[in-house]
């Protein structure tokens, strides 16, 4: 009888020893990927008998090697020069990862251990960002940071209550990029396309279709291209006091109009996805684009089209009050978060880089990361003229352009409101519902996305 | 002494299960009740406070939750029929002991189920995208004058999601048929045969009977499956145009995890998937208790 | 007559059969053909092997930490596939083997948790995970796929067709359960093994969502995380993409053809009910 018990010992043994197997290896790793934590808990103790010392590291979450991982790793060069003994660890996350992280973080009340000191975000959704996690982000009113350096439309985009809450990194100031040759075919030059309304510029791009076949421009979905239209008029879907409004909105109205004969048109083709949003634009097969200035970045990586390129303003939304030439769409913002280790560190890492540091933006200036800091614009090498854009001085006309942008109030349910009209979008153009209804309908998911 | 050696295997028995048992309770048992706990409550992650039936009442005004509701329904009632249509097809014609190539066929239609669903997205993105291959093809052949774009618009995207399930989950569904069918007693067609069944009463009378346990198992995994897509239209076209192909596993991911979150909304919508799944829990119980 | 009949027959189960593999195989050629082509080449449709392939590499390890994901996602892989299959098939063997009523009523128990969606129970563990330190960790990540309801299924079907009078003659020759399981089970079901491996290996191979949950750290990063990664660059190397792709699917793919003829052989026992 004894034995059968030593059987089922053995067996529970050999079960528990094969888990404790995995655990052994699990653990092992656990070291080695969590060492961050462990330096932190060291030096955390370190530094209450040491306060000026304090960790040396910077922990940073950002998105694109070519951007503004770049970006923060020239930085850090820049830094370490008079502070040896600093440390920058980059962690690279998408966008959408980084939204989830947060909101998984914070429900399970981890994000000592998860968050890192500086995190990136698209100017679109910091004010999102601070409002669903208050506790997260850290109020940098009088952190030493001298906002009235960086250009004012920008800085609003990370004021939640009058409270700063993020260090402005590269602009968002829409551009209007387009292949010379191809408006060329058409009979077209790159003024024609300058300071004109959006229906004069359906009606040349109907000309550009119908002789070269080519859509002008194309969009991932009609996210950006919407914010680009609506933000160039100062429109926005929320009022001053924070209420909806989308059902009435004239101008929300006109920039679907808009968009919607565009893109019946053929004129402006809609892409799924990042990849062929930029696939097409790089292989040619639309004759421009028109985003942020960021997106030079990308259109720039296919060298072989050096020269055939130049950039302008964009169109001007006709029919409705405040329309400009301008705009802006993405560009994106640094925050600090509460799990900073060390904030007089952080704060003058940023204040001898981001928000002082020429040398900085003049290297990443050849990412097409157009600084917001005012004092960077007036660099020698802003006034550069680029060949890729037959030879253009496109640095300089997009410092120009950053400084007209029209000022569009923020809330942080635009990301919900712009889906919202994005989708009545759809609805309209293949479903062939009412606009007029289709944006009430809109109004009223929002709205109900708000009350929880 | 039989009845302790009786109680003694059986103690074995439990030994033997217990690992397995008790990490599936904690794995998914115990987070569904906190889950079930959250339904009821509303607030911010974290701190969140008892708010009673709002997030169930919340449900029945949700428009987009409706609309996603009906996308799955569509995804499922398409997808599963016709796997399962191929899929037997497919292992029948495959079955034929003089085929020859027959394992390169198998091979062929198995492999995309070691695709990745990631992998996947990205292959039919770039297949699919307005100057992607198809449209060279269609362009190339005079079908088309100019690339549709076949993922921007809410019908095709639609048509593209099925598609990728189907092409993923077909050979992977056939192996189990192929398996299914190489246990029926080859005897029972040559009797067949003597009586003068043609191929198509053989298969109608003989085969799908034989095949039917094979087929109640499918469905039901199929169908679980298919109600809980996420993967693929997150991958391949994120929910859009407009939220033309956003189904319900993917509008709670959205819910619980982008813009403002709200979880207990989130936990509240998942409750109404595991009651509306809980149906087909049934069916399965059924099935797994069956013995002869 | 009869004769041409047959052969007709025999030529549309072909042209079927080829099809559907052709339905099947080609976007994964084509994903080969896109890693050796250039980014211009693979969007203009060409259909031929390429000579950048080695440039599409070296520009993707260049860029990305390929090898650190390729041996994240073949650590996590192997390691959930054999604990795995050593507590499922124990357990299905278990379930078999000893059956009696309330393991089978709790069998039929254990089959509602395939009902249970995913993203109902992610936020939950992922806070008890937080609690516990399993974040970034092998562990982590194959705790909640170790133990599934469908590869005890598996095991627990095929032990039907495992003749029970061995047992009891091994009984009688004193040998203990355990050995029976270890000396009689395992060596007469490697098929099912193989095919209990191979689902295994390819979900968790293929596994994005959780990964993308749990693990924070870089350092950790799976290929399937990495790809997702990829594609939300500012720049977007088409041949670097589908090389990456490429490197992604190779694994499960040599793992399915050097298990495949026991694969199906394994999946017979579990059909047959």
């Amino acid at each position: 009888m004894k034995k059968k018990w030593i059987v089922l010992l053995l067996t529970m043994a050999m079960v528990l020893g094969a888990l404790a197997g995995c655990t052994g290896g699990g653990s092992s790793d656990g070291e080695k990927n969590g060492d961050g934590a462990k330096v932190e808990n060291d030096t955390g103790s370190e530094s209450v008998n040491n306060a000026s010392t304090g960790v040396q590291k910077m922990t940073v979450w950002c998105w694109d090697p070519t951007f503004n991982i770049n970006a923060m790793n020239v930085a850090a060069e820049i830094y370490k020069k008079d502070h040896p003994e600093f440390e920058l660890e980059v962690t690279e996350i998408s966008a959408g990862d980084i939204v989830q992280k947060l909101a998984t973080s914070t429900s399970a009340g981890n994000t000592a251990d998860v968050l890192p000191d500086v995190i990136l975000f698209d100017d679109s959704l910091v004010a999102q960002e601070v409002v669903s996690y208050p506790e997260v982000f850290m109020d940098l009113t009088d952190a030493g940071i001298d906002f009235s350096e960086f250009s004012e439309g920008k800085v609003a985009c990370s004021v939640v209550d009058g409270k700063n809450y993020g260090i402005p990194f590269d602009s968002g100031a829409a551009i209007a990029a387009y292949r010379t040759d191809v408006l060329k075919d058409a009979g077209y030059t790159i003024d024609d396309f300058t300071d004109i309304t959006w229906s004069e510029w359906i009606e040349k791009a109907k000309v550009v279709k119908e002789k070269t076949g080519k859509a002008l421009i194309n969009g991932q979905s009609s996210y950006n291209q919407v914010t680009v239209m609506l933000k160039s008029c100062g429109g926005s879907y929320f009022d001053e006091d924070g209420n909806i409004d989308i059902a009435g909105n004239k101008k929300i109205k006109r920039v679907c109009e808009l968009y919607l004969e565009m893109l019946e048109a053929g004129v402006y083709q809609e892409e799924v996805g990042w990849d062929t949003y930029i696939g097409n634009i790089n292989n040619g097969n639309v004759a421009g684009a028109m985003n942020g200035c960021w997106i030079m970045s990308s259109i720039q990586a296919a060298s072989d089209q050096s020269g055939l390129w130049a950039i302008t303003n964009v169109p001007s939304v006709d029919g409705v009050d405040d329309a400009t030439n301008y705009s802006s769409q993405g560009g994106s913002t640094w925050t600090i978060t509460n799990e900073c280790k060390n904030v007089d560190l952080v704060i003058d890492f940023f204040n001898s880089t981001f928000a002082g540091s020429k040398e900085l933006y003049d290297t990443i200036l050849s990412t097409c990361a157009i600084s917001t800091w005012i004092p960077a614009g007036e660099s020698e090498a802003y006034t550069e003229e680029v060949e890729f854009y037959g030879n253009q001085s496109v640095y300089a006309t997009i410092v120009d352009y950053t400084a007209k942008i029209p000022v569009s109030v923020i809330n942080a349910y635009d990301a919900s409101a712009r889906q919202a009209v994005c989708t009545a979008i759809t609805n309209v153009a293949f479903s062939g519902a009412d606009l007029d209804e289709e944006l009430v309908a809109a109004e009223e998911t929002v709205s109900f996305e708000m009350e929880q | 002494m039989k009845l302790t050696m009786r109680k003694k295997e059986n103690l074995v028995g439990w030994a033997f299960l217990a690992p397995a048992v008790v990490l599936i309770v904690i794995m998914n048992f115990v987070p569904i009740i906190q889950a079930m706990i959250m339904s009821f409550q509303s607030g911010r992650t974290g701190n969140m406070t008892f708010t009673g039936l709002t997030n169930f009442t919340r449900i029945i005004r949700d428009s987009r939750c409706i609309d996603a509701l009906k996308i799955t329904l569509e995804y499922v009632v398409v997808t599963v029929p016709l796997i399962l249509a191929l899929a037997v097809i497919m292992a029948v014609l495959l079955n034929d002991p003089k085929l020859k190539l027959k394992g390169i066929y198998r091979t062929c239609i198995f492999v995309p189920a070691a695709v990745s669903m990631v992998a996947s997205a990205v292959i039919f993105r770039s297949l699919f995208a307005a100057d992607g291959f198809v449209n060279s093809v269609l362009m190339n052949l005079g079908i088309l004058e100019n690339g549709y774009n076949f993922l921007g618009h809410p019908s095709s995207a639609r048509i593209i999601l099925m598609m990728v399930r189907v092409w993923k989950m077909l050979g992977y569904q056939m192996i189990f048929y192929l398996a299914a069918l190489q246990s029926i007693d080859s005897t029972i067609y040559e009797a067949a045969k003597i009586d003068g069944a043609t191929g198509l009463q053989q298969f109608f009378q003989i085969t799908l009977p034989m095949l039917k346990p094979t087929m109640v198992f499918t469905i039901v995994m199929s169908v679980n499956a298919a109600i809980q897509v996420y993967d693929e239209s997150v991958n391949l076209t994120n929910g859009g145009p407009g939220n033309a192909t956003m189904p319900i596993a993917h509008y709670i991911y959205g819910l619980a995890f982008n813009g403002v979150p709200n979880f207990g909304y989130a936990c509240a919508l998942s409750m109404v998937i595991l009651i509306v799944v809980g149906a087909m829990a049934m069916i399965q119980m059924k099935v797994g208790d069956r013995r002869e | 007559m009869n004769k041409t009949k047959y052969w007709v027959g025999r030529g549309i189960k072909n042209v079927i059969l080829t099809i559907f593999s052709l339905f099947c195989v080609f976007p994964l050629f084509w994903v080969l053909i896109a890693a050796t082509n250039t980014s211009v080449d693979i969007v203009s449709g060409v259909l031929l092997p390429g000579k950048n392939m080695v440039e599409n590499f070296r520009t993707l390890a260049e860029h990305y930490d390929v090898f650190g994901a390729s041996w994240n996602t073949v650590k996590y892989s192997v390691v959930c596939t054999i604990a795995s299959i050593i507590v499922c098939s124990i357990a299905g063997y278990g379930f078999e083997i000893y059956h009696d009523k309330v393991k089978d009523r709790l069998f039929g128990l254990l089959m509602l948790t395939m009902m249970i969606p995913f993203v109902a129970t992610m936020l939950p563990l992922y806070q008890s995970y937080a609690k516990l330190g399993l974040l970034n960790t092998t562990l982590g990540f194959i705790l909640p796929s170790v133990s599934t309801v469908f590869l005890i299924m598996l095991f627990r079907q095929n032990s039907r067709t495992f003749p029970k009078d061995i047992i009891e003659a091994a009984r009688i020759d004193g040998e203990s359960e355990l050995g029976i399981f270890f000396k009689m089970y395992v060596p007469t079901m490697k098929a099912t093994y193989a095919a209990g491996a191979t689902i295994t290996f390819m979900n968790a191979w293929n596994n994005y969502m959780w990964a993308r949950l749990i693990m924070s750290d870089n350092r950790a990063q799976t290929l399937p995380m990495m790809i997702s990664n990829m594609i939300t660059g500012h720049y977007i190397d088409y041949g670097m993409l589908m090389m990456a792709v490429l490197i992604s699917t190779l694994p499960t793919l040599v793992v399915f053809f050097a298990l495949q003829k026991s694969f199906v052989q394994g999946m017979t026992g579990a059909v047959k009910g």
